[in-house]
């Protein structure tokens, strides 16, 4: 059972339960409806406690800090949806005018993280570009541009829609474009890695640029780029939010070997693990990590597959 | 049917739905936040969250029908992790990190360290909080239900719109606020069912 539908049916039940038309056979239905699941109580009391601890509000009243009074707030709800759509505009219409005061000339920003760091930087656009560990990244944001180089690491971009203004992403020599959306884009030497949470992502290759676009990739496509070519993986939502976990410090491996999996650990950490022979790195290792646990990580390869541990300074050495 | 069946129980010597109910709302969900991220850190799939919470919460009071557990704390926490192993293991996910991670106390602990109960002050700034967070549209349908305690009806006189505009933005506004209440982001949820589908039986 869906529980996000579950407790929308229970905010129904909780809405209606207030109103003054309620009678006892809504009552009886109610109760039948909460004796037929658990999760339907859980969902239900879990609601109505929680609107009820917010009760306080009515304590606020009209304080002039919490709302205005009507006049704006009738603006926005004119009854033709096409005014309430030009509303919605014209809000937009004055974020975006607040926002823009403060943009200075299109000066490149430099923006990085150590190892092991992570750092969201609210873009001037509205836009947000989070860093990955052991990142650079320059950022020209203006009234008429809007372009990223991201010079090493990884970054996820969060961009916001601007009137078809495109937003561009440089990495080695692809050009990512897009207009507003979600991804990620990661940068090894010459190799980028694209992968998109919504919307449309155009890969250039900036070296050849009157080439036709390299490739349109949409949302649960990764794209990888290297010199002359593009490899588009298999769609795949569940891929491309492994991609993502380190926005919540967190390593996914499938069938990884322990040398990919090892170098990934050592993007995070000081301590580095060096893998002792080929026998070793060949080992498939899956799970959900913590990128920072570099010792709960080098302890269960011991449990597990026996691996011997050297540990030295800065360094842990695993070999069969 | 008849009200008198209204407050019948089950024939079973049971906890009652009044004190099950409070043991939830005094014990189980003030650990929301602290749940929420140990499914979050234990489990891969950001969109599954919701779902296992919710899962968990039934597996908890279906757990505590013949008597409340002593320490509600490590009962929620074991009947989390029990509950993430076996979807791991049904989903046939290679982990063995979520299980031995799952298995340390340590971590349950620590995450435990967050949890805290809202004073009357605190629970006022959160609520005010929360009503800010909320899109311009769902607030002012919120604050007219909460602070000047009009029926649907009457909100949608007020504002010119349908009934169920207002119905929408309601349940909306009241799912976002209580998650905001219970330590969660007061993100809105939108019906992925359209209006049409009523809850009445």
């Amino acid at each position: 059972m869906n529980a996000s539908h579950i407790e929308q049916e229970a905010a129904e039940w909780l809405m209606r339960r207030e109103e003054p038309d309620w009678s006892p056979d809504d009552q009886n239905a109610l109760h039948s409806w909460l004796e037929r699941s658990l999760a339907h109580k859980a969902a239900y009391w879990r609601l109505v406690h929680g609107w009820q601890q917010a009760d306080r509000i009515a304590s606020l009243g009209l304080d002039p800090a919490t709302e205005p009074p009507s006049p704006r707030s009738k603006v926005s709800w004119l009854p033709v949806a096409a005014a309430a759509s030009i509303a919605g505009a014209l809000l937009v219409g004055n974020l975006e005018l607040s926002r823009r005061v403060p943009i200075a000339a299109a000066m490149p920003v430099h923006f990085s993280t150590p190892v092991g760091g992570r750092r969201t930087i609210p873009l001037l656009d509205g836009s947000k570009v989070e860093l990955n560990t052991a990142t650079v990244v320059r950022t020209a944001v203006s009234d008429n541009r809007r372009e990223i180089w991201l010079d090493q690491g990884e970054a996820y971009f969060e961009v916001a829609h601007l009137n078809g203004r495109p937003f561009i992403v440089h990495a080695a020599d692809r050009t990512v474009t897009v207009l507003g959306t979600k991804f990620s884009v990661r940068r090894e030497g010459d190799k980028v890695t694209v992968a998109v949470i919504e919307g449309r992502v155009r890969i250039d290759d900036a070296s050849k640029p009157d080439d036709v676009p390299t490739a349109i990739i949409t949302a649960g496509d990764v794209a990888i780029a290297e010199g002359a070519s593009t490899l588009l993986s298999a769609k795949s939502e569940q891929g491309v939010v492994a991609t993502l976990a380190w926005r919540d410090g967190i390593l996914n491996f499938d069938h990884t070997s322990l040398g990919d999996a090892a170098a990934e650990f050592n993007r995070y950490n000081g301590k580095q693990i060096v893998i002792g022979d080929s026998e070793t790195r060949e080992i498939r290792v899956g799970g959900t990590f913590q990128a920072s646990n570099v010792d709960a990580f080098v302890r269960l390869l011991h449990e597990a597959y026996g691996l011997h541990i050297a540990a030295k300074a800065n360094q842990v050495t695993l070999s069969s | 049917m008849d009200r008198t069946e209204l407050g019948a129980e089950p024939a079973a010597p049971m906890i009652d739905d009044a004190a099950l109910n409070a043991w939830f709302c005094g014990q189980v969900l003030p650990l929301e936040p602290a749940l929420t991220s140990f499914i979050r850190s234990n489990w891969r799939i950001a969109e599954d969250v919701l779902e296992l919470r919710q899962d968990i919460y039934e597996r908890l009071l279906a757990g505590v029908r013949l008597e409340l557990p002593t320490n509600t704390k490590s009962f929620v926490f074991t009947v989390a992790r029990n509950h993430l192993i076996n979807q791991a293991v049904r989903a046939r996910i290679v982990s063995f990190e979520l299980v031995a991670d799952l298995e340390s106390d340590a971590q349950v602990t620590d995450l435990c360290a967050t949890e805290r109960h809202l004073d009357a002050r605190d629970q006022l700034r959160r609520a005010r909080d929360g009503l800010e967070s909320l899109p311009p549209r769902c607030r002012e349908v919120v604050r007219l239900r909460k602070v000047e305690g009009l029926t649907t009806k009457e909100a949608a006189e007020r504002l010119g719109v349908g009934v169920d505009t207002i119905e929408r933005q309601l349940t909306m506004g009241m799912r976002a606020l209580v998650d905001f209440m219970l330590g969660g982001s007061g993100k809105i949820v939108r019906p992925r069912f359209a209006g049409k589908r009523q809850a009445r039986l």
